[in-house]
């Protein structure tokens, strides 16, 4: 078995192209919640705006019940806002149906969650070719390819036949951050991604996502309450009174 | 606190995600209340039944063609409690000829009848009146004053099969208006065969009706009542009381009661040629010939040393010398005084009267022709030579005319022309004959060997016509009579002769509670298996989702020092509180199923009980035993539930608690195990199999259909081992690829779900298959129908044999109902139903005497088993061959001896021949699905000697070109409209034998569908609650772009495998298990037109259920989804 220690260190500081053309920006977001009861709609984001570049890694960091994760589901398409606009790739967002959503997050976005939400019956090379399964009857011989590079990328070379329920929750993690990268996503969301996470794992998670957005150039929005994670990214948010503010 | 504490608790917290468990545990027990309700409930409606058909009778004599006497001191005299009543069979018919009512007892009733085991009832039918019971009437249409005519079959003293009895006058009809109405509890139900079938009754006076029959004062059957026995139960009184009766008979009873009499023969000097004849005590009897016990206990009565002397006078058609002949004259054969002691076998001694007619002297020979003596129906004719021995004068011991017993239509004749000899006179009879007989009588004309008339006329009656014993010179001969009486009394046992009683109470209520009725509780509760276990596998699975949700509370216990055992054991007490919770509403709900089945078998399904009329009787032991099982088979399946509770470790349960609970891969030994077991199950499947085709057609279906669940649980055990086996090659990776592996997740429950669909659709499929279809069986004569097209049956024996042209002249049966008809007749001994259509045991089938060489030359009916040790190529001739002990064989249809009978092919049945005496037969064979039901068939030669005295036949089976298929049968209802002759179309006849079976399945279909609409809401469930647990998975699948409609998708496809699964492995096994049945002789494959649109119900059911759920459970909430809320 792969070691995460075992893999080469990606040395700092975090690329920043500033000069890189917009890939996702949000213009003026508003969100509200209705709560339980006759309590007044409870406002998430307020007139929230971000700009990120292509290949820009960016944290957000904030208190819980901020509306990081909210901002990361209106980003990610998972949620509509109530006001603004989401721009992705050059594209508004706003006006497209489910169908064309859906078309969205299988093609340009990828997600990372706290909790892995690995299919247990499947094996680790099948569940992280099952976002190829969105757009395709069968997973393309290219696919597997590259599902089985980027697992040994990760470390994971040695477990592609195991079920789930025989890694460790840092394994099942690298395995979920491969899922969402075998469709190579130009724009990877990933919601405390290291939350659930002993220390070691979670710093090879952290490696792990650095390095996708270091030699692959794909774009991170990592909404996460470690700062040691947050300060190993290119640029630092604060979601505060719902918006966005450099840290 | 204590855990009994945190149980309540635990009950009281959960309460709603227990009200499944409750629920499912409930349904378990309702059904199982309520099979046994409809048990009791059953059972206690035949008891009621068989108790209405014997009012307060507890014991009977039934002697059919035996008469005993009712006066003086014999055992049918006057005396409290007991009744001798007539019973003869007979039609009844308007005097407008606009109904007619066949197959009815005419019952001769006294006063005594009337006030068996109770005060007197005032009243009796007059002399012109006749009392209906309400189903005769309501067959009549009749009501109070209407005008009938009653005709019935009038008991000769010989059968109707000897050739010497009397032909004119075999049945008697009797004008009568309808006085009353016999209610059923007023005894208008009288009957005393074990069954509940409809019983036609009409009651005359018995005075009346033994002086239309020549009865005098006897009468057939004799009752008694027990004076306590009028409560309906059988108490120890009433048993016992039948026990003293049957005993008072046996020591009580006397010769006249055996139709017996020993008299003074003394003839008159003035008949006897002026020279007196001896005077001799002799033993005659009413039947004319003396039957076997009764003649070996005559002659082993020597009184005083006298030795008896067996007589045998017979009627023989020419006596023959050289061109001379003398007609119709008696010869006895008897050691006659004065007949040579040395007389041999092959001489005569004549009288001088015949040896002047004939012209013979000693020495000269002589021609004898003579009837055989049993040969009414065809008359065969036998000649036998002898050589005159000697030449006697007709006087003194030569012209004793009381040898010649009382033959009736002969004795009382004052001249030949007067003679009703059973036959016609085809011999003139001379003028000098006639003066002979006007002065002699029945005086022998000749004397044989004693030998020799044993050989010449021993016939199936007897062999003997008296016995005598000479009076020495001096010797009082009365006093002599008196002591040949008793001895002769006391060697022979009045059962021997058929003369006594049966416990009928006993019997009937024995058959009621033993019967098809007791067959029918068991197959209900068996096949409510299927909805019991559905019930439980549903009770299981809520259960096991209940204790899913508590794993975080399982895993606290297990880290606070709780051993897993004892975790368990907490769980189970919560279980045994649920189960008995669940007793309450599972007792009210069993009584409201059982109500609705009884409904169901009151209407829709009253062929399956033969349309008893089942009223709703709970008893409180059918409700607790129900209850009590229900609640038992509950807490059994929530012990299943939990084996394999708190076995995790405990962070693992805290840590994901139930909703997040990863599926286990199954253990390396558990996968290992799981191989073996499924080629086990297959292997032993195909072994079924193999072993079901060379079985024998018995034990065939029984092999396929363990063949079919073995193959079923081994394709299951498959499907398993399937769902667990990682994939090798993730090529081809595709969303139908996961949606087939998901039910691995969480196989249990998905293979619970296979299971109950599969069941359902196995029991559905192979309960089709069994349906029958009479149609398809007609014209084959290997059919149900053995190829007949008719099935005549008559209330009264045809003594003719409508085989030869003048049997059919005799009857009237016109050309049209012979030409091109194959006709076998049979003959009949009434006994009790032992058909499907009778729910109680049958004790004494109905006995048919059929030609076996007849049927085996048709080829009629298909052998479904045969006893060890018979040759199957023998066919129906086995009904030829006596067994080493000597039981005779006969052959039933399989239903008749499986659930009527309760018997097994090979079995020995002790029955009662004709004179009463045991009578062993062995099942040698089994047809299948006939119009035999009901009865088991004999060779006719057997019958003929055990049942001398049933006459001619009773019954035709027909076959009739198709073309005059109706006039057949119109020729033949007219033919023998007298002898209340019913014809009936053997498909119709199969068709009504069929609707039982046939309603028994419909019964059980709709068990299985209610089990399938378990299974479905089972299917229903498991689909929401997968969901449920894979909100976040599948929310993940959305995130990465899934459209919602394909996640849907992909969760239906996989829950429609489920189905499909279900479907195809239960169709497949139940294809297996119904083979016999399809691919056998007659197979006709499964009925897809109805069995089509029933599956596809199934599917679209189970569909409706998987698209519901998944709807449902993916709806919305798609973040919180993700946030793992």
């Amino acid at each position: 078995m792969d070691a995460p220690h075992d893999r080469p260190h990606v040395p700092g500081p975090p690329f920043v192209p500033g000069d890189a053309a917009p890939l996702l920006e949000l213009r003026r977001v508003t969100k509200s919640y209705q709560p339980e009861g006759d309590a007044p709609p409870l406002a998430v984001l307020r007139d929230a705006s971000l700009l990120v570049r292509k290949g820009e890694a960016v944290a957000i960091i904030g208190p819980s019940g901020s509306g990081k994760s909210t901002l990361l589901n209106v980003v990610g398409t998972l949620d509509r806002p109530d006001a603004g606009e989401v721009w992705l790739d050059g594209q508004n967002l706003a006006g497209l149906d489910d169908d064309a959503l859906a078309a969205v997050r299988r093609d340009r976005v990828g997600f990372v969650f706290q909790s892995h939400h690995l299919l247990p019956h499947c094996t680790v090379l099948e569940n992280v070719l099952v976002p190829v399964l969105a757009g395709h009857p069968a997973a393309p011989a290219a696919a597997i390819e590259r599902a089985r590079a980027l697992l040994e990328r990760v470390g994971l070379s040695g477990r592609i036949d195991h079920l789930p329920g025989r890694l460790s929750g840092g394994e099942r993690q690298r395995v979920a951050l491969v899922r969402a990268l075998v469709p190579s996503p130009a724009l990877l969301l990933a919601d405390e991604p290291t939350g659930a996470l002993d220390a070691a794992s979670a710093r090879e998670v952290g490696r792990l996502l650095r390095e996708v957005n270091q030699r692959d150039g794909v774009t991170l929005l990592v909404v996460t309450h470690s700062r040691e994670l947050a300060a190993s990214l290119g640029r630092i948010l604060e979601m505060r009174d719902g918006q966005l503010v450099p840290a | 606190m204590n855990p009994l504490r945190l149980v309540l608790r635990g009950l009281a917290f959960h309460a709603r995600s227990h009200l499944g468990v409750v629920a499912g545990s409930a349904v378990a027990t309702a059904v199982l209340v309520g099979a046994m309700v409809v048990g009791d409930s059953l059972k206690a409606e035949l008891r009621r039944r068989a108790l209405l058909r014997l009012g307060p009778v507890v014991a009977a004599h039934d002697g059919r063609d035996r008469f005993l006497a009712t006066s003086g001191t014999n055992i049918g005299a006057p005396r409290p409690g007991w009744a001798a009543v007539v019973r003869l069979p007979g039609m009844v018919a308007r005097q407008d000829g606009s109904a007619r009512a066949n197959r009815v007892q005419v019952l001769g009733i006294d006063d005594a009848f009337l006030a068996l085991g109770g005060p007197a009832r005032p009243g009796l039918p007059t002399d012109d009146g006749v009392w209906l019971n309400v189903a005769l009437a309501a067959r009549l249409g009749a009501k109070e004053g209407d005008a009938l005519v009653v005709r019935l079959h009038k008991p000769g003293a010989l059968s109707m099969d000897a050739s010497v009895s009397p032909r004119d006058d075999a049945s008697v009809a009797l004008r009568a208006r309808v006085e009353r109405i016999l209610a059923d509890a007023d005894g208008g139900a009288f009957d005393l065969s074990v069954g509940h079938g409809e019983t036609l009754n009409a009651f005359v006076r018995r005075d009346l009706l033994q002086r239309v029959s020549g009865l005098g004062d006897r009468a057939n059957v004799l009752l008694h009542a027990a004076a306590s026995g009028a409560g309906g139960t059988v108490t120890d009184d009433a048993q016992a009381a039948a026990e003293a009766a049957a005993r008072r008979v046996q020591s009580e009873a006397t010769l006249d009661d055996m139709e017996l009499a020993v008299r003074v023969v003394r003839p008159p000097v003035n008949q006897t040629g002026g020279e007196p004849a001896p005077v001799a005590v002799e033993l005659a009897t009413r039947r004319i010939f003396l039957e076997e016990p009764v003649a070996r206990a005559a002659l082993a009565t020597r009184p005083a040393g006298i030795e008896p002397q067996p007589v045998a006078t017979y009627l023989v058609n020419t006596l023959r010398s050289g061109d001379r002949m003398t007609p119709y004259s008696m010869v006895a054969a008897t050691r006659a005084p004065g007949v040579p002691a040395d007389l041999r076998e092959d001489e005569v001694v004549v009288n001088d009267w015949l040896a002047n007619d004939l012209g013979v002297a000693p020495g000269a020979t002589l021609a004898m022709t003579y009837y055989e003596a049993d040969s009414a129906a065809r008359l065969v004719e036998r000649t036998n030579v002898f050589r005159v021995r000697a030449v006697v004068p007709l006087r003194g011991p030569w012209a004793d005319r009381t040898l010649m017993p009382e033959f009736p239509g002969l004795s009382k004749a004052e001249s030949t022309h007067d003679w009703d000899a059973g036959f016609d006179l085809v011999h003139k009879i001379r003028d000098q004959d006639e003066a002979y007989w006007k002065q002699w009588r029945g005086t022998p004309k000749a004397w044989v060997h004693p030998a020799t008339g044993v050989r010449l006329w021993s016939n199936r009656f007897g062999s003997w016509t008296a016995v005598r014993w000479n009076v020495p010179e001096g010797q009082d001969a009365d006093a002599l009579a008196a002591t040949v009486a008793r001895s002769i009394r006391e060697g022979l046992q009045p059962a021997q002769v058929g003369l006594a009683m049966r416990p009928v109470r006993s019997e009937a209520l024995n058959g009621a509670a033993t019967g098809t009725a007791q067959m029918f509780v068991g197959l209900f509760i068996g096949f409510s298996l299927f909805l019991i276990v559905s019930a439980l596998l549903l009770t299981s699975l809520l259960f096991r989702f209940g204790i899913e949700q508590r794993a975080g509370e399982v895993g606290i216990l297990l880290a606070l020092g709780w051993k897993p055992a004892k975790v368990r054991r907490l769980f189970l007490g919560e279980g045994a509180l649920l189960a008995w919770v669940a007793m309450v509403p599972g007792v009210a709900l069993g009584l409201g199923y059982a109500r609705g089945i009884l409904w169901g078998l009151n209407h829709a399904w009253s062929d399956a009980i033969a349309g008893l009329g089942v009223r709703f009787e709970p008893g409180v032991g059918a409700a607790a035993g129900g209850a009590g099982a229900g609640a038992l088979v509950g807490l059994m399946a929530l012990a299943w539930t939990l084996r394999g509770l708190a076995r995790r470790p405990a962070r693992e349960l805290l840590n994901e608690g139930a909703g997040g609970a990863a599926a286990q891969p199954m253990p390396g030994s558990t996968r290992a195990l799981r191989v073996p077991w499924t080629a086990l199950l297959f292997t032993s499947g195909v072994a079924l199999i193999a072993l079901g085709w060379r079985a024998d057609e018995a034990a065939r279906p029984g092999l396929f259909f363990g063949a079919g669940a073995l193959v079923m649980a081994g394709s299951l055990a498959a499907l398993r081992g399937a769902w667990a086996k990682p994939r090798r090659r993730v090529e081809g990776l595709s969303l139908g690829g996961l949606a087939w592996r998901s039910p691995g997740r969480r196989p249990g429950r998905s293979l619970a779900t296979v299971t109950l669909l599969a069941s359902a659709t196995f029991l559905i499929v192979a309960l089709a298959a069994f349906r029958l279809e009479a149609r398809r069986e007609a014209g084959r004569r290997s059919g149900g129908t053995g190829g007949f097209t008719h099935w005549v049956e008559t209330a009264l024996p045809v003594a003719q044999d409508v085989r030869t042209e003048k049997g059919r002249d005799a009857v009237g049966l016109a050309a049209v109902g012979v030409e091109g008809v194959e006709m076998v007749p049979v003959r009949v001994r009434d006994g009790d139903d032992a058909s499907c259509l009778n729910l109680s045991k049958a004790a004494r089938p109905r006995l048919l005497g059929v030609d076996p060489a007849a049927l085996a030359t048709r080829g009629s009916f298909t052998f479904a088993a045969w006893a060890k040790g018979v040759d199957p190529k023998a066919g129906w001739r086995c009904l030829e061959a006596l067994g080493s002990d000597d039981a005779i064989p006969v052959v039933g249809d399989m239903a008749s001896i499986q659930y009527a009978l309760q018997r097994r092919v090979g079995d020995v049945l002790e029955l009662e021949d004709g004179q009463g005496k045991p009578m062993r037969v062995r099942l040698v064979g089994a047809v299948r699905n006939s119009t035999l039901q009901g009865s088991l068939v004999m060779s006719e030669e057997a019958f003929r000697r055990r049942f001398p005295g049933e006459s001619g036949w009773r019954m035709f089976w027909l076959e009739a070109p198709l073309a005059r298929h109706d006039a057949v049968g119109k020729a033949w209802s007219q033919a023998l409209r007298d002898q209340g002759g019913e014809v009936t179309a053997t498909v119709a006849r199969l068709d009504r034998f069929n609707a039982v079976q046939n309603t028994y399945l419909g019964t059980f279909q709709v068990l299985g569908g209610l089990g399938l609409l378990l299974g479905s809401a089972g299917l229903g469930i498991v689909v929401l609650r997968n969901v449920h647990e894979r909100r976040g998975e599948l929310a993940i699948l959305r995130a990465m772009g899934f459209a919602t409609r394909r996640v849907r998708r992909l969760v239906l496809w996989e829950h429609v495998a489920l189905v499909l699964n279900g479907l195809g492995l239960g169709m497949a096994s139940a294809w297996i298990a119904v083979a016999p049945v399809t691919l056998g002789p007659g197979g006709s494959g499964l009925p897809w037109g109805t069995l089509g649109p029933v599956l596809g119900l199934v599917l679209v059911n189970g569909l409706a259920w998987t698209w519901l759920a998944t709807r449902w459970s993916c709806r919305g909430g798609l973040l919180q989804a993700l946030r793992g809320e």
